[in-house]
């Protein structure tokens, strides 16, 4: 078996493309492969008798039936291979997900029209997604295993097909050069939030709070129900109450009071504690060492800020 | 037993089970009943039982013994042919059952590919055909639908119709290596193995008779034979096509002689008319030929016996094709020997007893042998009728026909007429073959059906030899004589019915002729009509190879085709760019042809001639005004210079 594996390793060193390449990637003949299926070694064994059985008994309608067979079956191969030829991988995006998660990877597929290309396979790793392109354009889904928090550089991705008849499957492997995010996993049960986060309670204005801020001069676009009309009778003017709403403090997610744990575990309580904050619509502030705080902020975009520096932080020692 | 792999879905079980069933047709309509009603019996049940997941092991163990059993017991232990294509649809009848996953779905096609083969085997007819390709096509059909369900499409994604329109797309891709290597491929002249015997024997010229025995063979319109004549054509009753030579009768049965079979034949005188013709003869399941009488030389393969009855040397069980010279015979063995005298007057004794007694009679009262003949024949011609309906004869058989009935058929009358002049001491036989024939009124050529089959009289005359005498013609000449157009009784039907007829007789001849009878003796002759005399098995092959390789190319430029840059100024100016990506300085995907050209300039100072050319590139295609006729040329003729080489 291991030499077996070794001849695999050796195989995929020859077989095209040999680096990653850039996006887009176009399927020429050249890194298009084709093999028959066993069931193909069947037809074509089944074949083969056949014609040798009608070639010995000179029976002219056998061996026609047989090499008509052949003929659309090699049509077939080279329907196979038509399939996947002069198709081009545009993009693939993937979402970034919690590490041990599989991320999503959208393979976003171009063709020159005029061609039907439906149920071809595009897999990786062992997730397949089928693919089938409408007009010129197509995209599928593939599910990629991911193991560690970091940057993820993806294997060779597989678009393959064994239609029309399912004698042979022809693939082409595209390497794409790029990398997707992978979050830290969060720690799944953990403390909750530190309370004190350090910074003064500081009430906010919002639109939907009930307590009266202050007043201020109406301006084009405020809603005429925040108009306070009494007070505007009074002055002549039209005023508007600003409202406000009373909320927690903003919590600080502090590496270095995390002293306790080690290197790893802390970033999946930070990460875990990320995710908390969101859930709570709370305000946060992730301190990492040797780095600006991040925030204080809530949102995605804040998320994706704090979970990508927890993600990209150095391995430990 | 557990099984994995895809489970099938319910189009694709559909798809597999009707293709199945379409294959499995034509070889029920070859077997003998009642074993097509028993085993369309057994698929109906097992395709109904598959609609509901497969059955159970046991169950399908029980069901193969029971077709086993019930093939044996029709087709006996002797394996024949037909017993084997038996077993192989009684086989695929119960395949159905264990139809759960995709997988089984294909060996189910798989085998199912098998019963048209073998129906071809047995049955060369248009209906097996067909059948047989439609089931082919439905295979394919199936195939599809199951690979589509294999890639993930959903059932409704294609049309049932666009499936078949999409294998017959495939087929028609297929077809020119199809047929270069049908024509072309080297054949057998011999084959490696021999073809199993049918089991039981299909009608046909035999070398017996019995009388009544021929009853279906009358009945039956399919052709026995085809013939083309250059030259002169010999007239409606010179149209006797010989076969075998009766001279056994045993009371009941004529049968021909073994030992004269293997003996020279017999001298003949030809006379001054001679007729060249092409015969093509429809497959039997026997050695035995027919052809005008009497050959001038025979064909290789072919041999004839004493009696000039003729055989060949392999069995005639496909289309074959010959050709022949005939001229009429003037004096057919002058010479009897005395033991071919004594076998041409043999009688058994205790059949007949009223017959031997009129022969003696007539004998007694008649001297000369052709008088008798005539005499004979008189009272036939006066005295009796033709029919097909008689009926089953007792012990002493021709003195129930002659005396009582006074009707029946060819059998009838040239048994009774060789036993009356047997016993009246002219050595006398009885020949069958064929006679008459129609004219195609679109092909050159004449048709001999296998209801044109037919049974004479030979008798042995001083000084002539073998002459022909036809006691049935004697009652019905437009049984033997007149074409089908004038039996169907020349009404309305048949003028209409008959055009299409022959048209259709005229196509199947067309198959027969390029198909059917193709084999390694015709693919010389068609070798040798292009010019190319001598054909070694070697040649032959590379000739093929040739072929194939062009079919295939022409299959290959499909794929070309697309990824082919369709733009001539764009094609040259990317093999422009790989001349440079070769030492190296491809151009980037994401750089601009000028940036790059420049980038070039600026690493090998030579390359000046790059950036103008460049230049002009980029003006022929962003400036549409500008037109640049020689810079595709210029492209083409481009090198990096020297001093960029490594």
């Amino acid at each position: 078996m291991p030499a077996l594996t070794g001849l695999l390793r050796r195989i995929q060193g020859w077989v095209r493309p040999r680096h990653p390449e850039p996006l887009p990637v176009r399927l020429e003949r050249r890194r298009i492969y084709i093999l028959p299926t066993g069931f193909g070694a069947f037809v074509a064994a089944l074949l083969g008798t056949m014609a040798i059985g009608a070639l010995n008994y000179n029976n002219n309608p056998a061996l026609l039936l047989c090499l008509l067979l052949v003929g659309a079956a090699l049509a077939s191969l080279l329907w196979t291979q038509l399939q996947l030829s002069a198709m081009e991988v545009r993009a693939i995006q993937g979402e970034p997900v919690a590490a041990g998660l599989p991320m999503p990877l959208h393979v976003h597929v171009e063709a020159p029209p005029g061609r039907e290309r439906r149920g071809l396979r595009v897999d990786i790793e062992g997730s397949a997604a089928t693919l089938s392109l409408d007009d010129t354009g197509g995209e599928a889904t593939v599910a990629l295993a991911t193991v560690r928090r970091g940057w993820l550089t993806p294997p060779r991705l597989r678009i393959s097909t064994s239609r029309p008849l399912g004698l042979a499957r022809a693939w082409s492997w595209v390497w794409p050069q790029t990398r997707f995010l992978v979050y830290p996993a969060p720690e799944p049960v953990g403390p909750p939030l530190p309370s004190n986060g350090g910074d003064a309670a500081e009430p906010r204005l919002d639109p939907a709070g009930e307590e009266l801020h202050h007043l201020r001069d109406w301006r084009s676009g405020d809603a005429p129900r925040t108009i306070a009309w009494k007070a505007s009778a009074r002055r002549d003017v039209l005023i508007v109450r600003e409202l406000e709403r009373p909320r927690g403090d903003d919590v600080t997610l502090d590496w270095r009071r995390l002293g306790g744990l080690d290197h790893e575990a802390r970033i999946r309580r930070l990460a875990r504690w990320v995710d908390e904050a969101e859930r709570q619509a709370l305000r946060y502030r992730l301190q990492l060492p040797g780095a600006q705080p991040i925030g204080p902020d809530r949102g995605a975009a804040h998320r994706h800020a704090c979970l990508r520096a927890l993600a990209l932080l150095p391995e430990a020692g | 037993m557990a099984r994995h792999g895809l489970p099938l879905d319910g189009p694709g079980r559909r798809a597999a089970l009707l293709a199945a069933s379409t294959c499995l047709l034509p070889l029920l309509l070859q077997l003998p009943m009642p074993l097509p009603v028993i085993i369309a019996g057994a698929a109906m049940t097992a395709a109904l039982m598959a609609t509901r997941g497969a059955a159970p092991g046991w169950l399908r163990t029980v069901l193969a013994l029971a077709v086993f059993g019930v093939v044996v017991a029709q087709g006996g232990l002797h394996l024949g042919r037909d017993t084997a294509c038996a077993l192989l649809a009684g086989m695929l009848a119960i395949k159905p059952l264990e139809l759960r996953t995709v997988r089984d779905a294909r060996s189910l096609l798989g085998f199912a590919l098998f019963a048209p083969f073998a129906t071809f085997l047995l049955d060369q007819g248009p209906v097996s055909l067909v059948l047989g390709l439609l089931g082919a096509a439905l295979v394919l059909a199936a195939l599809l639908r199951l690979s589509e369900q294999e890639s993930g499409l959903p059932a409704g994604d294609v049309r049932p119709l666009a499936r078949l329109s999409a294998v017959m797309r495939l087929i028609a891709i297929g077809l020119p290596l199809a047929l270069a290597a049908f024509w072309l491929f080297p054949r057998l002249a011999t084959p490696l193995w021999g073809l199993p015997d049918l089991s039981t024997a299909r009608p046909g010229l035999s070398d017996e008779m019995s009388p009544g025995d021929w009853i279906d063979l009358l009945a039956d319109d399919a052709p026995a034979l085809r013939a083309s004549f250059r030259g002169p054509e010999p007239a409606p009753r010179d149209m006797y096509w010989r076969g075998p030579t009766l001279m056994h009768y045993d009371g009941r049965t004529w049968t021909a002689s073994s030992w004269l079979r293997a003996a020279p034949p017999a001298p003949v005188e030809h006379g001054a008319t001679v007729w060249d013709y092409d015969l093509a003869l429809e497959p039997t399941e026997r050695n035995l030929l027919v052809a005008l009488e009497m050959p001038l030389a025979l064909p290789d393969g072919m041999r004839a016996a004493h009696e000039h009855t003729l055989t060949s040397e392999r069995k005639l069980d496909r289309v074959t094709r010959w050709q022949l010279r005939s001229a009429p015979p003037v004096r057919f063995e002058a010479d009897l020997p005395a033991a071919m005298r004594q076998l041409a007057l043999q009688l058994p004794e205790g059949f007949n007893p009223r017959t031997r007694a009129l022969a003696r009679q007539w004998r007694a009262e008649t001297a000369d042998d052709g008088a008798l003949v005539e005499r004979a024949l008189a009272w036939i011609r006066s005295d009796f009728a033709y029919t097909l309906t008689t009926p089953l004869a007792g012990r002493h058989a021709v003195d129930e026909f002659l005396f009582e009935q006074r009707a029946g058929f060819c059998e009838h009358f040239s048994s009774a007429f060789a036993i009356l002049m047997r016993e009246a001491g002219i050595p006398a036989r009885v020949v069958t073959g064929y006679t008459g024939g129609v004219r195609n009124r679109y092909g050159n050529y004449w048709i001999v059906r296998r209801m044109d089959a037919h049974a004479w009289n030979e008798v042995w005359l001083e000084g002539r030899g073998w002459v022909r005498v036809d006691p049935t013609a004697a009652v019905a000449p437009e049984r033997i004589y007149d074409t089908l157009a004038d039996r169907l009784g020349g009404g309305g039907a048949g003028e209409t019915v008959l055009p299409i007829a022959d048209l259709g007789d005229w196509v199947l001849r067309g198959w027969n002729d390029f198909v059917l009878g193709f084999d390694a003796a015709r693919q010389q002759r068609m070798l040798q009509r292009v010019g190319l005399e001598r054909m070694e098995t070697g040649g032959l092959a590379a000739l093929f190879a040739l072929c194939a390789a062009l079919a295939l190319g022409w299959m290959t430029w499909w794929i070309a085709r697309s990824e082919y840059e369709r733009d001539p100024l764009l094609r040259a100016w990317h093999r422009l760019d790989r001349r440079y990506a070769r030492r190296g300085l491809g151009r980037a995907r994401h750089e601009p042809a000028l940036a790059w050209a420049e980038r070039v300039l600026a690493a090998h100072p030579g390359e000046h001639a790059l950036l103008a050319l460049t230049r002009r590139f980029v003006a022929a295609r962003y400036a549409p005004a500008s037109s640049d006729a020689t810079l595709i040329t210029a492209l083409r003729a481009h090198r990096p210079t020297p001093e960029t080489r490594q």
